[in-house]
């Protein structure tokens, strides 16, 4: 054998190998589940396709989780992981679908919002592809996603994107990004479809209220918030002066720009007479100026470069040596949709929506998220769903 | 799959299929049959629908 | 946690040194600093070593879809080239504009804007009409060095003017700032660089040639060659740009690279001369493979500087200097942070900064648009120089490459001049913003 053709051996055999070991791990996380356990207030499970015939077969067809109360009243759509890299929405409405029972009105809840962003990675961002949730029997494994839907599901880009209807210029990339989608349309991108799918749902059902669960940086100004338009103000403000009296943590409101195109939060109350409402708590790891981007800060949000540039008033949420911990955030998120729907209820008596045994701030807190997860090896297999 | 995204996979084919050829007929440089292969990964894993 | 950062800063770079004194090519010295610092980073596990793979894998994709633009538009010119389309225009310019040396020079600025402006990447324009601008010019008679200074100056102008900007975009979209209110705030500047350069490099006129000895010693167009085989195949790429704009819920998404294979097969069809695409496309990878490579391997270099928080130590350090300090030190580090991570760069750098500048009272779309006029410029500089390359091997410029920078001196130091002030000025410059809405 010819040296040339020694050389090009050994060469595609060292980067075969680096690539194999490499593409695995990313070709398990695009195909890994995960598990849910439909909780005792959950009275049925549906497709968002049954919406948008269009989305049927494809990564944006994704369950939905019915709660229906003893009576009937108001309805609230809630969802997680628009953004799969802003996971404290997730673990709240997983607790939620795992324990909560609706006493009157009903909730939709949707785990995964934007399914092809769950199983997508953000290249160049140096993301872990997993973490884990301690709970008392064992640990609660979750897929970090991304911000934007994966090309493997949405391709190619287009070099503008172009917001249906209102024809606002956005980043190529907001095409894959739900929350740039809003309204949708029935036969335009993927994402465009799974956002008309929520959209039409909101409309047959008549549903009052809908939450849209985020995180943001603590160097963002929008941070640390519910981002209302008009019609939702004063729900939010109700709700945020009472979490700040009643369970002593921040949550301001923002209000939702009338010029900024495609978000949930300005569009589903434009295009449905529902009100909606995104929330954001702080997320360490997504700034830009923090250490190694390590599980271990995605749970704690501890990060000594964000500790020194809060002591310069650099950020825009309170930082101190502990950090902004998942429990934290996850906790905020909580107690910030039961109070939406409180105050909602209060104004609206004929369509109020009560729930129990969905924890609080305090006691996710205290207690840790992991205590409100169930093992799906101990549970009727017929209950669980892999999402 | 939409046709224009079958496209896409076609167009990546063909380009997977220059590179490979130039790797398989550089003779000399072995920086350049590093390049030729470090290029190809990231678009036959796409093709691959692996990334 | 500095410390441990800086440490793996440390061997990346002290990784780089080596691999160049190795005489190893750019790229293979990106990929050895950022194996280093993934091998420095397991020490601690950030990321731990099992990763390193999957990250060095992952790292490879940030730029697929450029890289794709990148190999079907250079195919797609090299095809036109060889059908001898781009002497056909070059002939038709010097005929029409030969004897109004600023109209000319005016008319190839725009015609070099174009591909730019529309697509967001200066490299477009560098790849789409470089070649026959730069053939222009050498006939106009400015000389090599110069004509590869002025393409790149403009083409770097380009990939700021509107309507897309990627930069801006990737701004906006990070820091959830509209992106409206910028054709007037990015187009006046782009418009007033651009003159300044072209007069700047083309007005005196060097090595004389009248138009008929211009045209005489021009290569031979093939037979058979006409205006509508050259347009056509621009037609049909402008059409399909152009379409999706105005009807963009009734045109479905093409993207770039199939708008440029589309055209491609457009211009083999119509080519008078019989083209073997096969061997063509081979030659055009085969140049291509150092700019393609430098993608990938700056996209694994960002990944690990990322995982092991080397990026974020960048960030960090640019939010802690002190405002004054700041300003002068933008003029080094938007260009830098552009020759090391290209477009990366912007949401590395660019998205801390604008949420800074804008909590401290500046005008944040101007802030975004003035910079995004200074990141272009670093696509001259090392390690990457994407767009200094192209013009550079555009225009036949046989010098080196240290004398072709050199050659960029006042458009670089008037375009910096600019930006700077455009951001400290940004809340009185606002008024563009509200002519844009």
């Amino acid at each position: 054998m010819n040296k040339e053709r020694t050389v090009k051996i050994v060469l595609v055999a060292v980067i075969g190998v680096v690539t194999a070991l490499g593409a695995v791990p990313l070709y398990r996380h695009r195909h890994s589940t995960m598990p849910v356990i439909a909780g005792p207030g959950v009275t049925k499970v549906i497709k968002l396709s049954d919406y948008a015939p269009t989305l049927k077969g494809t990564m944006g067809d994704i369950d939905v989780f019915v709660m229906e109360g003893k009576e009937p009243g108001g309805k609230a759509f809630l969802m997680s992981d628009t953004h799969a890299n802003e996971p404290a929405g997730l673990l709240a409405l997983m607790a939620l679908v795992e324990n909560a029972v609706v006493d009157k009105g009903t909730l939709y809840v949707a785990l995964t919002f934007n399914a092809s962003g769950s199983r997508n990675t953000k290249p160049g961002d140096g993301y872990p592809l997993y973490f884990d949730i301690p709970t008392e029997w064992g640990q609660v494994r979750f897929r970090f996603g991304n911000r934007d839907a994966s090309p493997l599901d949405q391709w190619p880009d287009p070099d503008v994107y172009i917001h249906y209807p209102e024809r606002q210029a956005l980043s190529y990339v907001d095409g894959r990004n739900t929350n740039r989608t809003w309204p949708g349309r029935p036969n335009g991108l993927l994402m465009e479809r799974v956002t008309f799918a929520a959209m039409e749902l909101m409309r047959k059902e008549k549903v009052d209220v809908a939450m849209d669960f985020h995180g943001a940086e603590t160097m963002f100004p929008v941070t640390n918030c519910i981002v209302a338009p008009q019609k939702s103000a004063k729900i939010a403000t109700m709700a945020s002066m009472t979490v700040k009296a009643m369970e002593g943590f921040d949550n301001h409101v923002e209000p939702s720009p009338g010029n900024f195109r495609g978000l949930s939060h300005r569009e589903i109350g434009d295009y449905a007479d529902t009100l909606p409402f995104l929330m954001e708590a702080p997320i360490p790891f997504l700034d830009q100026p923090t250490g190694p981007k390590t599980v271990k800060l995605l749970i704690d949000g501890k990060d000594d470069f964000l500790l020194s540039l809060s002591k310069k008033k650099k950020l825009f949420v309170s930082y101190d040596e502990t950090g902004w911990p998942m429990d934290k955030r996850v906790g905020q998120h909580a107690s910030v949709a039961l109070e939406i729907l409180k105050q909602f209820s209060k104004k609206n008596p004929e369509r109020s929506i009560k729930l129990s045994g969905f924890p609080r701030y305090a006691e996710i807190v205290q207690n840790g998220i992991g205590k409100y997860f169930h093992d799906p090896a101990k549970a009727d297999p017929k209950s669980v769903y892999f999402e | 799959m939409p046709v224009i995204t079958i496209f896409y996979y076609l167009i990546t084919a063909f380009i997977v299929g220059m590179l490979g050829w130039n790797f398989w007929h550089e003779k000399k440089s072995v920086n350049d049959m590093i390049l030729y292969l470090l290029v190809i990964v990231p678009l036959l894993l796409r093709i691959l629908r692996v990334k | 946690m500095t410390l441990q950062v800086l440490l793996i800063l440390i061997l990346m770079v002290v990784a780089y040194a080596a691999a160049k004194a190795k005489k190893l090519s750019v790229e293979l010295s990106i990929l050895a600093a950022a194996v280093a610092g993934g091998i420095g980073g397991a020490f601690l596990k950030t990321p731990p070593i099992g990763e390193l793979p999957r990250h060095l894998v992952e790292g490879m994709f940030p730029y697929l879809d450029v890289m794709l633009v990148f190999s079907t538009a250079s195919i797609f010119m090299a095809i036109v080239g060889e059908s001898g389309g781009i002497n056909y225009i070059v002939r038709g310019t010097i005929r029409t504009f030969y004897n109004m040396r600023v109209a000319a020079l005016l008319v190839l600025m725009l015609i070099t804007l174009i591909p730019g402006a529309l697509t967001g990447a200066g490299s477009m324009s560098i790849l789409v009409v470089g070649a026959p601008v730069a053939m222009a010019l050498k006939f106009m008679g400015v000389p090599e060095r110069k004509r590869a200074a002025l393409l790149f100056i403009v083409a770097g102008l380009a990939a700021a003017a509107p309507p897309v900007n990627i930069y801006a975009m990737i701004l906006c979209a990070g820091t959830a700032i509209p992106y409206v209110g910028f054709t007037w705030t990015l187009g006046i500047p782009v418009l007033i660089l651009g003159t300044f350069t072209v007069l700047f490099y083309g007005l005196k006129k060097e090595g004389g040639m009248n138009k008929a000895e211009a045209l005489a010693a021009m290569p031979e167009v093939p037979a058979g060659m006409s205006w509508w085989r050259v347009l056509l195949p621009f037609l049909t790429f402008f059409g399909m740009v152009v379409a999706y704009r105005i009807w963009p819920f009734g045109t479905p998404i093409f993207g770039l690279p199939l708008e440029f294979t589309a055209a491609a097969l457009v211009a083999w069809l119509v080519s008078p001369k019989k083209i073997d695409v096969l061997t063509l496309s081979r030659e055009t990878v085969k140049r291509l493979l150092p700019l393609l490579a430098t993608m990938i391997v700056v996209g694994m270099l960002q990944q690990i500087m990322t995982a092991t928080g080397v990026r974020g130590l960048f960030s960090f350090a640019m939010i802690s200097t002190p405002l004054i300090l700041l300003y002068i030190l933008l003029a080094v580090i938007i260009p830098v942070s552009e020759g090391v991570l290209t477009f990366g760069a912007a949401a590395i750098l660019g998205i801390p900064l604008v949420w800074f500048l804008n909590s401290i009272g500046l005008h944040a779309t101007v802030v975004i648009a003035a910079l995004s006029i200074l990141w272009p410029l670093g696509s001259a500089l090392p390690p990457t120089a994407l767009m200094g390359r192209l013009s550079v091997m555009v225009s036949d410029y046989k010098g080196t490459y240290g004398s072709f920078l050199r050659k960029l001196w006042l458009p670089w130091l008037v375009i910096t001049v600019v930006s700077i002030l455009m951001i400290i000025y940004s809340a009185k410059l606002s008024f563009l913003v509200r002519w844009s809405m």
